[in-house]
């Protein structure tokens, strides 16, 4: 991973802690989850699977940090969705509502896996009280921003203008 | 940027990270959320919380033009809210009664010679949240540390700081803590436990009483009670929801908490116990005048007895 690409990684991983944490710690009724999304979305550039996995692990564990939630726990599901992602992303690289529904489907593996996780170590709480209403929510709000902005988020990691255009 | 001949090498760095996240979770859970885990916590707080307190100067406008939007689209928020409001009158009522109490309490544990003890407070903007924790914008520069009881401007109980750095802190609702809360219920203590961890998620909690000498009827007041090692006692938690009365000696009921944590926009840290190594060490009270309890906070504590608190 070139200097560059680190850079606009790791800036766009703060970017998204920050949004995730404020804005959307403010407005529940809106619930994408900025920080998985970005583990989905690496997966369709060009950085190495190994880089991939670590963001991934990186960003979870920061998260778990700043939170009250088990340490390592989101670091885990956000690892375990990025390597999904990784071996599945062929499938989704077909045009921009397939890499939607991709980052969705692989969003409510993330929520899943957080539940089941979670609840084995206690932590049944850490999606608050709504649990099974944002089971629902932050996988559609996580498609929705994907479809919008998947392609660009790729081009500007890649530097590549012509990175996930389709007829 | 390789990307083919290197993905062999994706599952031995997916199941190492595993194993690493793994050991961390266990870490955290043997050591209670303390020691490294808490620095790292505090650490990781001081980087982020300059940006966090960056962008809630843009995110709160927002957030409050949202708010007051959905409060003029619907008058069930506004009967909510003037519902709320004659809540915190009742409140305050009550409140100034338990506090005389309170200080009568604390005046015979502490051997206080005048009521002029006063819990320090200090005033925090909830900037962000993670998960069911809230981020405040004050930290250990203002004298917030982990531990202590957080309470809402109507005086209501929020939770308590589970981590604190410098410029902010992560407050844990009570909604959202594995622990059990000591109540008071008119006369009888009881246990108040987050449903979070039954399988039953709502908003409301769990009462138990085992000690039950007479009915709960709904729309009894739930307090902090004096046996309480994490909040002064007195503090109006929420209400009974569920009648209910005694089966051989224990009673369960429902309890709706006062505070939506998802509505808050400030909240209260008490600077409490006002002394806490005086508190741990004293050993001034007469003995005859004290029962040793072990508490669901898992703490064993030494107080008065409870017809006293």
């Amino acid at each position: 991973m070139r200097g560059r690409t680190a850079l606009v990684i790791g800036l766009t991983v703060v970017i998204a802690i920050v949004i995730q944490t404020t804005l959307f710690g403010r407005l529940r009724i809106v619930t994408p989850d900025l920080v998985m999304l970005i583990g989905i979305l690496l997966a369709l550039t060009r950085v190495r699977t190994e880089a991939v996995l670590g963001v991934a692990f990186l960003s979870g564990l920061i998260m778990d940090l700043l939170g009250a939630s088990l340490i390592g726990l989101r670091a885990v599901v956000y690892t375990t969705v990025a390597f999904i992602a990784v071996r599945t992303k062929e499938r989704a690289e077909l045009g921009r509502v397939t890499i939607a529904i991709w980052a969705g489907v692989l969003t409510l593996v993330g929520v899943v896996l957080l539940i089941l996780i979670g609840t084995l170590f206690g932590e049944v709480s850490l999606l608050g009280e709504d649990a099974v209403s944002r089971m629902i929510l932050v996988p559609l709000a996580n498609l929705a921003v994907a479809g919008l902005l998947a392609p660009t988020f790729v081009r500007l990691v890649d530097r590549d203008r012509t990175a996930l255009r389709y007829p | 940027m390789l990307t083919s001949k290197r993905t062999d090498r994706a599952l031995p760095t997916f199941i190492t990270l595993l194993v690493v996240g793994v050991l961390l979770m266990t870490f955290d859970v043997r050591l209670e959320g303390g020691g490294v885990v808490g620095v790292l916590r505090s650490g990781t707080q001081a980087i982020v919380s300059p940006l966090q307190r960056l962008a809630a100067y843009a995110v709160t406008p927002v957030a409050n033009a949202l708010d007051s939007l959905s409060n003029v689209a619907s008058l069930r928020e506004q009967n909510a809210v003037l519902s709320a409001e004659l809540a915190a009158a009742q409140a305050s009522l009550v409140a100034v009664q338990d506090q005389l109490a309170r200080l009568e309490l604390l005046e015979q544990i502490y051997e206080l010679g005048t009521d002029e003890e006063v819990v320090g407070r200090t005033i925090a903007n909830v900037i962000g949240a993670v998960d069911a924790a809230l981020i405040i914008d004050k930290g250990t520069n203002d004298g917030v540390v982990a531990g202590q009881p957080v309470i809402d401007t109507n005086g209501y109980v929020v939770g308590t700081v589970r981590s604190a750095s410098t410029g902010s802190a992560t407050v844990l609702p009570i909604t959202a803590t594995r622990e059990g809360l000591t109540v008071l219920v008119g006369s009888q203590t009881g246990t108040l436990v987050s449903r979070a961890f039954s399988s039953d998620l709502g908003l409301e909690m769990d009462l138990d009483i085992f000690d039950a000498r007479e009915p709960v009827l709904a729309g009894d007041r739930v307090l902090t009670s004096a046996a309480s090692t994490n909040y002064p006692a007195g503090l109006p938690v929420g209400e009974v929801i569920e009648d209910a009365s005694p089966e051989s000696t224990s009673l369960a009921t429902t309890v709706r908490p006062f505070v939506d944590t998802e509505s808050l926009r400030f909240v209260v840290v008490l600077a409490w116990p006002p002394d806490p190594v005086t508190a741990v060490t004293d050993d001034t009270v007469p003995e005859e005048e004290t029962t040793t309890t072990t508490l669901d906070e898992g703490a064993s504590t030494t107080t008065v007895p409870e017809e006293d608190g």
